[in-house]
């Protein structure tokens, strides 16, 4: 309706959660259906960079395959979940463009159903977590469950970028191009394909890990999925940080622009 | 009660400046050369009207009049610069049959997915699946994905499955349906009896020869604004006078 205010739209767009989980889920299933392999493409994909870049790293930095192999997995995994949250989730209000302009449901329906999408996606290749874990036999404990709240704070990031992203991305079209060479540099600088302690050894450099905010988002999922055991404190500290500036930056834009999106698409 | 009230609205759209924004053009505007004018078209121009319940009223006017920015703003796609939009009621914009349909999802889910759209209720679905499938005289071809199905076959079961709601303000633009002539005719009578079965219907329409048979209220309008709004016999009348004597 046009009497209601930006946050009842948000809040009914959440409560349509049978359209844009429906959408969402349909994104995911299309993607694969005409292909021969379908839902094991990500696996493959995610197969080929982990062996490719596993064994190199593994040789040239002296690790153990059998931690490091596990470790890059995860890091690949939750890359990609961040990543896709601002590449394609920056698209999420542009490719809706037919929809808003025809339906009148509050535009927010498509930028859950691009969370939808992406974070159901990562969920299907974490699965590839599951089996690498069990080959490398992964130590499981009880602190293995704080892996849930850490995905969820992360899931958290996720849909606040791809809201950040699909606004400014649907005014100013080369954001998400800046968003992704962003996320390229911040790979080479994260701790993904090394392992943080190289870093941490080095005191000069230890600051490029402890102030990335992306390190502490990867953090809290993968130090109880790899060690059974919690991240340290100020991970948990610096991603609710990230997670309180994600959200109060999704405020301002959707406030900003919220009226004049459909004249931008 | 359903009913539609505007109040001096003013819609416009920037030709070229928000449609070709980019970073480095907002940052040359802002730090130096002035901001190239914008060409400003102006879709509608105070609009004030007032749509109550029970009401069936028809909109005419030549392309780009005003006639589609006027439902979209009813519908709460376009929000106005200035002036105020109340609705009350759900409102059904149909202006196409076809957003939501993917090629490569079957019959069946593509009406499941329309229809989720359009605003029915899971459970509206289920109840009236069969009814849809039925009008799109589809059968076995609803399994199957809509890429394989003939434009003929596509616009059925988009229009079977669009025409399905129960809208209490239905909007309506340039409805036309295509097919065969027996699907047409049926086709008609299902857009009479939606129309029928809608509290609020607002239809903008070039056939000034159905319009008179179904809305009591018809208004015209001309470069956004409202020229002339009342009985149909009356506006239509005015309109086609005015074009004979332009022709």
């Amino acid at each position: 309706m046009t009497n209601e205010t930006t946050f009842q739209a948000v809040i009914r767009s959440a409560s349509l959660w049978h359209i844009w989980s429906r959408l969402g889920l349909q994104d995911v299933r299309l993607k694969f259906r005409r292909s021969a392999i379908g839902p094991a493409w990500p696996f493959v994909n995610l197969a080929v960079m982990v062996l490719s870049i596993g064994f190199i790293y593994a040789n040239l930095l002296g690790q153990n395959p059998r931690e490091f192999i596990p470790y890059l997995t995860i890091g690949m995994i939750l890359w990609g979940y961040l990543t896709s949250s601002i590449v394609d989730g920056g698209n999420a209000l542009i490719h809706a463009e037919g929809y808003i302009k025809q339906i009148s449901l509050p535009i927010y329906v498509y930028i859950f159903r691009s969370f939808v999408s992406i974070s159901v996606t990562t969920l299907i290749t974490m699965c590839a977590f599951v089996i690498v874990a069990a080959m490398y036999r992964v130590p499981l404990g009880p602190a293995t469950v704080l892996a849930v709240p850490g995905l969820v704070m992360v899931m958290a990031a996720s849909l606040l970028l791809i809201t950040i992203f699909a606004h400014l991305n649907a005014r100013f079209r080369d954001v998400a191009h800046i968003g992704a060479v962003s996320m390229q540099v911040l790979f080479y600088v994260t701790p993904v394909i090394f392992p943080a302690a190289l870093l941490r050894h080095r005191r000069d450099l230890s600051l490029v890990i402890e102030l990335n905010p992306m390190y502490h988002l990867l953090e809290v999922v993968r130090q109880p999925l790899l060690h059974a055991a919690a991240a340290g404190w100020h991970s948990y500290a610096a991603v609710a940080a990230v997670i309180a500036v994600l959200a109060v930056t999704a405020a301002a834009v959707i406030a900003t622009f919220q009226r004049r999106i459909v004249f931008a698409l | 009660m359903p009913h539609i009230q505007l109040d001096h609205v003013n819609l416009e759209f920037q030709v070229g400046a928000e449609r070709h924004d980019t970073v480095k053009s907002v940052l040359r505007n802002g730090l130096g050369r002035r901001r190239v004018e914008a060409r400003t078209v102006k879709a509608l121009r105070d609009v004030t009207l007032s749509i109550r319940s029970g009401e069936r009223v028809g909109l005419i006017g030549h392309n780009g009049a005003g006639k589609s920015s006027l439902l979209k703003v009813m519908a709460g796609i376009y929000p106005p610069q200035r002036g105020t939009v109340h609705t009350e009621g759900h409102v059904c914009p149909l202006f196409e049959f076809v957003t939501g349909f993917e090629m490569e999802a079957t019959g069946w889910e593509n009406i499941r997915t329309r229809a989720l759209l359009l605003g029915m209720s899971p459970k509206e679905i289920d109840q009236k699946i069969d009814d849809i499938a039925a009008f799109s005289n589809l059968r076995e071809f609803l399994d199957i994905p809509v890429r394989h199905y003939s434009s003929g076959m596509f616009v059925r079961l988009a229009f079977a499955t669009s025409t399905a709601v129960d809208p209490q303000i239905l909007l309506l633009d340039e409805v036309m349906a295509a097919g065969d002539a027996a699907f047409i005719e049926s086709a008609r009578h299902r857009m009479n009896e939606l129309m029928e079965r809608a509290n609020v219907v607002v239809f903008a329409s070039h056939s000034l020869d159905v319009l008179p048979t179904f809305c009591d209220r018809t208004i015209l309008l001309r470069h956004g604004q409202v020229v002339i709004d009342g009985p149909t016999a009356e506006v239509v009348g005015f309109y086609t006078s005015e074009e004979s004597a332009r022709a």
